[in-house]
C-alpha cells in the first residue's frame, strides 16, 4: 500500500496516530454528522476566514475553525479525525465563529466532535481532561462548578498571594458574606439535598453520567456510588 | 376604457430606456419620477465613471436623458409619486401626486422601473463602524469623492496612503437575510480601486474579498488591468472588523491564502455595500398589488426566460427593482419591458375596436 | 471640508432603522408551542422595562419579583459580585427570592470538557425554569456564560420536538412542568433597565474615573439579536451593556482596539491550560487597555471574564508586561459609587489586581474600611455574631 515516501510517512503509526481504522474513523464520523444539532450547525461554507478572524484560539495555536468546518462539509473522515486527535480541545468555545455570514457554528460543531471523542474514549479527549476529574466531580455532586474551598495556593499559584489569604480565612471570610446562602465552602452556594438528588437523576436518565466513564473510570465509580446512594435515602427509583 | 399610454415608474437608465423605447415604437410614454431630475441612482449619488468602460456617470445618463426629451411621444413628470391603482390590464387609472397636487393617470400598461438602494451598513452583523469612525465609507461616497478628484481621509482632509475595499457587505449573508450576491460590487470596487490608484498613485491598494466576481468580459476589462497594471492588491479573507488604532484603523480579517489571522492598519476603508429594493419599489409592489419576492425586490413571474412579467397582468418591471443587476441587465430588461408594455397596450386597443 | 466628504459626514451622523425591517421574533414559536400545550410560558412580570435589542426588536427587563440564578464562578470565587448585585437590588427596594432550589447552569464544564450532551444540558436549564416559576419569581440569569447557554438551550428546544420530548420525560421523573420564561434577562440587562435610578443614588462622584468596558462573549455574541443595543450608547453598533450604566453614573467610557476580542476564558484553559488565558487576556486584553486607553478600572459583565482579566495579571506582571489595572464588575462600581462598603458588600478583598489605587480616586478610604472589616471579622471569630448581615451594610 505505501509505494511512495509520502503514502509512508503518512500512515498510521509512522505519523504518530493509533492504528485506527478507516471504518472506525468513518464511523465516528457519521456520529459526528447524525447528531441532532450538526443541521443547525453547519450550512456551507465559502470560506471566507471570519470565523479565523475572531478566533482567540486561532492566534495562539495552529488552530483554524475554518478548516475544521471545512473538514466536516467536505466528509474528509481521515482529516476530521486528526483534528479530533488534535485541535478540538484548542477551541475557547467563546462562539465568536457564529458570525459566520452562513450561519454556520464552528464551536458548535466542535462540541459535537468533542462529545463524540468522549463517548468513544479517544485517547486525546482523556489526554485533554487530565487533572480536569475534580472539577467534574465538584459539578456533577455538588451542582456547583467551582467552590471556595478548591481556592488553594497549589491549584492556582499564579493567581497571586490573595489566594492564600483566601484559603487561609477561608471559613470566616464566608461567614462574612451577607447573602444567606453563601456562606458555604465546599459548593458556591447552598444547594438544597432535593436539588442535588434532581440533578442526579438528570445525569443517569441523560445518559451524561456514562460519558464519564470514558473519561476516568474510577471518578465514574465514585460518582455513580455518591448519587446511587443519595437517591436509595430520598426513596427514589431509577 | 382601454388607453393607449404606458407609464413608466421611475427615470433612472432603466426607466429611460424603457421609455425611450415605448415612444421610438410609436406608443405614448410618461414618465413618473420621484425625484426632482432624472437619471437615477448614478446621478443621485454622483457616480464618477460606470462600469466597466469608466465613462462618465453623468454624461451616459445626460445622453439617455436627452434621448427621452427629444422624443414627443415621452412625456416626464418629476417630483411625482404614483400614490393609487384601480383598474386592469389595458385600463388603469393611476393617481398621481405631484408638485400641483393630485390627478389621475390613464395607462394600457406599467412598468415598475423603482431600481435599488445602498445596503445601509447600520445593519451589518460584522463590526466595520461605518456610524462610528469618520474614515469608513462606502462604495457610492468614494464614488462621490472620485467624481470631484478629491479622494481625502473625512477624518482629518488628509489624502489616504492606504485604502481598502472589504466586499460582500450586506449581501450573502444569512443573519441579515440577503443571501444573494449583489453582482456588480466586486467590478465597481475594482473600477474604484483603479481609478484611486490613477488619482492617488502613492496610494495602496487593497481588496478583501470572498470570492471575486467579475463575468464575462469584465475578467480583462477590469479585474487583470487591476492587477497587471494598477498593482491593486487582492487578499482573499474578508474583514471582519474595524476598530481604530492612534489615528489609523485597524482592520482585521484572515489571510486565508497563508491560514492566519491578520490585522493591517488602513486610512480608509470602502464598505462594498450591495443591493436592496428601494423604498420606491417596496412602496410601489403595495400601490400597485404585485407579488415581492422574500428579499422585497419585485418577484418575476416566469424566470427564467421571461425577465419582465409581474404577478399581475399587464405590469412589468425592469432593471434592479426586481434583482441585483448592472447596468447592461438594466437596459435590456428595459428593452424586453418596453417590447411587452407596448404589445399588451396594442392588444387592448385591438380589443376595444373589437 | 469638499462637499462629498461634508455630505458623507452628515449622513453617517445617526443610523436610523427601518422599523418595517425586523427579524423573526423566537417569541412567537415560545408561544405557539404554549398553546400547542409543550411548556408554560413564564411571563415577564411587571413592571418591566422595554430594552433595544440588536435588530430593532424589544426586549421585556422586570424591575423586580426576580428568581437569583446565581453563578458558581461568582459566588465562589468572586463573592462580592454577586453580593453586590443583592445589594445595589436591595438599596432599590425591589423584592427578590435567593434560592437554594437552583443549580449551576453546568455550562462551564459542557464547555471546558463536553461530560454532557444537548438533553441533560437542556434539563438542568428546564429544572431551573420550573423551580422559579414554583416560586412566582422570575429567573434573573447572573453569569453570562450561563445565559448564552440558555438561550442556545431555548433554540434548540424550539427547533427539535424530540429534545423537547427527552427532557419532557426526565422533568417528570422529578415531578417538574415544563417551564419556558418569556424572556431570558441578564442581570447587566437590570443594571442597564435601572441605571438611572442607580445613578440618582449614588453618593460618590466617578466623573475623574476613566472605565473601558469588556463585553461578554456569551453575552452578545451567542444568539445574538437577544441582547441589549442602545440608539444613545455607541449609535447603537455596539452593545450599550455596561458601558450604558458607567456613563448614567458620570464614568469616562474610552474605547481601545481589541474591544471585540475574547477575554481568553476558554472554560477548560483557564482550570488547566492557563498559559493560553494569561497570554491572550494580557496580551490582547489588558496591555492594549493600558497602552491606549489607560483605564483606572475594567468592567465587564460575566464572571469568567471577571475571573480571566483580573487573575491573570499576578504572574504577566512577574514577567514584566504592562498590567496593573483593577477589574470588576459593573455591579461593583455601580455598589461603590452608591456607598457601598468596599470590603463587606464588594468584598475586594478577593481580587488579584491591585484596586486601592481606584479606590483611593473615588475619594474611599480604604484602610479606614478595611479596619472596620476586620473589627466585624473579630465579631465573628468571638462568637458574637455568626454571620454578617445585610443589616450590618445598611440594607
Amino acid at each position: 500500500m505505501a509505494e511512495t515516501l509520502s503514502a509512508l510517512l503518512k500512515a498510521p503509526g509512522v505519523a504518530g496516530f493509533d492504528e485506527v481504522s478507516y471504518d472506525d474513523k468513518e464511523r465516528l464520523f457519521e456520529q459526528v454528522n447524525t447528531d441532532m444539532r450538526f443541521e443547525d450547525y453547519l450550512y456551507g461554507c465559502y470560506e471566507c476566514g471570519i470565523c479565523v478572524a475572531v478566533c482567540p484560539s486561532a492566534r495562539f495555536y495552529d488552530f483554524s475553525p475554518r478548516r475544521i468546518a471545512q473538514a466536516v462539509a467536505r466528509e474528509d473522515v481521515e482529516l476530521v479525525y486528526q483534528q479530533m486527535e488534535e485541535d478540538i480541545w484548542e477551541c475557547s468555545q467563546c462562539f465568536s465563529c457564529v458570525r459566520c455570514p452562513r450561519a454556520n457554528n464552528p464551536g458548535g460543531i466542535i462540541l459535537i466532535m468533542r462529545e463524540v471523542a468522549i463517548n468513544n474514549g479517544m485517547a486525546s479527549a482523556k489526554q485533554a481532561l487530565e487533572g480536569y476529574s475534580r472539577i467534574i466531580y465538584k459539578i456533577m455532586s455538588t451542582g456547583t462548578q467551582v467552590s471556595p474551598d478548591m481556592l488553594q495556593p497549589d491549584a492556582f499559584p499564579d493567581w497571586g498571594p490573595e489566594v492564600k489569604d483566601v484559603s487561609d480565612n477561608l471559613d470566616l471570610w464566608r461567614r462574612m458574606l451577607p447573602p444567606e446562602t453563601m456562606h458555604t465552602t465546599s459548593m458556591s452556594w447552598e444547594v438544597a439535598d432535593k436539588t442535588l438528588v434532581e440533578l442526579y437523576l438528570i445525569w443517569f436518565e441523560t445518559g451524561a453520567l456514562d460519558m464519564i466513564k470514558q473519561v476516568d473510570e474510577g471518578l465514574h465509580m465514585i460518582l455513580e456510588e455518591l448519587m446511587e446512594e443519595r437517591l436509595e435515602e430520598m426513596g427514589i427509583e431509577r | 376604457m382601454p388607453s393607449d399610454t404606458v407609464v413608466i415608474i421611475g427615470g433612472g437608465p432603466g426607466g429611460l430606456e424603457v421609455a425611450r423605447g415605448v415612444a421610438e415604437l410609436g406608443t405614448r410614454a410618461v414618465i413618473v419620477e420621484k425625484a426632482a431630475f432624472l437619471g437615477g441612482t448614478p446621478i443621485a449619488e454622483n457616480y464618477a465613471a460606470l462600469t466597466p468602460n469608466f465613462e462618465s456617470a453623468e454624461v451616459a445618463m445626460g445622453r439617455m436623458i436627452d434621448r427621452v426629451a427629444a422624443n414627443p411621444l415621452a412625456e416626464v413628470r418629476l417630483e411625482s409619486q404614483v400614490t393609487a391603482c384601480e383598474g386592469e390590464v389595458g385600463d388603469f387609472r393611476l393617481t398621481v401626486t405631484g408638485p400641483d397636487g393630485e390627478s389621475t393617470l390613464e395607462c394600457g400598461s406599467i412598468v415598475v422601473a423603482t431600481g435599488f438602494q445602498h445596503f445601509d451598513p447600520g445593519r451589518e452583523t460584522q463590526m466595520y463602524g461605518y456610524y462610528e469612525y469618520p474614515d469608513v465609507i462606502a462604495l457610492q461616497d468614494l464614488e462621490a469623492m472620485l467624481k470631484d478628484h478629491n479622494v481625502v481621509r473625512p477624518s482629518n482632509g488628509k489624502p489616504p496612503e492606504r485604502i481598502c475595499f472589504v466586499q460582500c457587505v450586506g449581501s450573502r449573508d444569512r443573519h441579515i437575510g440577503n443571501e444573494y450576491c449583489s453582482k456588480v460590487c466586486c467590478g465597481v470596487a475594482s473600477k474604484e480601486a483603479i481609478e484611486v490608484r490613477q488619482q492617488l498613485p502613492d496610494c495602496k491598494v487593497f481588496i478583501f474579498y470572498i470570492d471575486m466576481r467579475m463575468y464575462g468580459y469584465w475578467e480583462n476589462q477590469i479585474y487583470w488591468p487591476a492587477q497587471e497594471e494598477h498593482h491593486v492588491q487582492y487578499v482573499k479573507g474578508i474583514i471582519t472588523e474595524v476598530l481604530p488604532k492612534g489615528d489609523k484603523l485597524l482592520v482585521r480579517g484572515e489571510d486565508t491564502t497563508m491560514g492566519r489571522p491578520m490585522e493591517v492598519p488602513m486610512d480608509i476603508v470602502v464598505l462594498s455595500v450591495g443591493m436592496e429594493p428601494s423604498l420606491g419599489t417596496r412602496e410601489m409592489a403595495k400601490v400597485l398589488g404585485i407579488a415581492q419576492n422574500k428579499y422585497g425586490f419585485i418577484d418575476a413571474a416566469n424566470p427564467p426566460l421571461d425577465t419582465v412579467s409581474t404577478s399581475r397582468e399587464g405590469i412589468f418591471a425592469c432593471g434592479a427593482a426586481l434583482a441585483p443587476a448592472d447596468l447592461e441587465d438594466t437596459v435590456s430588461t428595459a428593452g424586453a419591458a418596453a417590447m411587452r408594455a407596448v404589445v399588451t397596450v396594442r392588444a387592448g386597443a385591438g380589443a376595444a375596436a373589437k | 471640508m469638499s462637499i462629498p466628504v461634508a455630505a458623507l459626514l452628515k449622513k453617517k451622523e445617526k443610523f436610523e432603522r427601518d422599523p418595517e425591517r425586523l427579524p423573526e421574533d423566537f417569541r412567537e414559536e415560545v408561544f405557539r408551542l404554549e398553546e400547542e400545550g409543550e411548556w408554560i410560558v413564564d411571563r415577564v412580570p411587571e413592571p418591566f422595562v422595554e430594552a433595544p435589542t440588536k435588530y430593532g426588536r424589544t426586549k421585556k427587563v422586570p424591575m423586580g419579583g426576580l428568581w437569583h440564578h446565581k453563578s458558581c464562578g461568582q459566588c465562589g470565587h468572586i463573592p462580592g459580585y454577586s453580593t453586590s448585585i443583592f445589594w445595589v437590588m436591595r438599596k432599590l427596594q425591589q423584592d427578590y427570592n435567593d434560592p437554594r432550589d437552583q443549580t449551576s447552569c453546568t455550562a462551564w464544564n459542557y464547555y471546558a470538557s463536553a461530560t454532557s450532551n444537548a438533553a441533560a444540558q437542556a434539563a438542568v436549564a428546564m429544572r431551573n425554569f420550573a423551580a422559579a416559576k414554583e416560586t412566582g419569581y422570575f429567573p434573573l440569569i447572573h453569569c453570562g456564560t450561563s445565559y448564552g447557554h440558555y438561550k442556545e438551550v431555548r433554540e434548540e428546544l424550539l427547533l427539535h420536538p424530540q429534545l423537547r420530548a427527552e427532557v419532557r420525560e426526565v422533568l417528570a421523573k422529578l415531578g417538574k412542568a415544563m417551564v419556558m420564561p418569556e424572556e431570558i434577562v441578564h442581570y447587566s440587562e437590570w443594571f442597564w433597565a435601572m441605571r438611572h435610578e442607580i445613578a440618582a443614588k449614588q453618593v460618590i462622584n466617578v466623573d475623574n474615573i476613566v472605565a473601558t468596558v469588556h463585553p461578554a462573549c456569551h453575552y452578545y455574541k451567542l444568539v445574538e439579536g437577544d441582547a441589549i443595543y442602545d440608539p444613545d450608547v455607541y449609535g447603537g453598533q455596539r452593545t450599550a451593556i455596561v458601558t450604558g450604566l458607567a456613563e448614567a453614573l458620570g464614568a469616562e467610557v474610552r474605547s481601545y482596539s481589541t474591544w471585540f476580542d475574547c477575554c481568553g476564558f476558554g472554560f477548560r484553559h483557564i482550570l488547566v491550560q492557563r498559559d493560553f488565558t494569561r497570554s491572550f487576556a494580557t496580551m490582547r486584553k489588558i496591555e492594549v487597555m493600558k497602552e491606549e486607553a489607560n483605564p483606572d478600572v475594567v468592567l465587564t459583565h460575566d464572571t469568567g471574564c471577571v475571573t480571566t482579566l483580573d487573575k491573570s495579571q499576578f504572574a504577566a506582571q512577574a514577567h514584566g508586561r504592562n498590567v496593573g489595572v483593577p477589574v470588576m464588575s459593573e455591579a461593583q462600581f455601580a455598589a461603590l459609587a452608591m456607598g457601598a462598603h468596599p470590603y463587606k458588600v464588594c468584598q475586594l478583598h478577593w481580587h488579584s489586581a491591585d484596586y486601592r489605587p481606584l479606590l483611593e480616586k473615588m475619594g474611599i478610604d480604604w484602610e479606614a474600611a478595611w479596619a472596620e472589616f476586620q473589627v466585624d471579622l473579630k465579631r465573628l471569630e468571638r462568637g458574637e455574631i455568626e454571620f454578617l448581615t445585610w443589616e450590618d451594610v445598611d440594607a
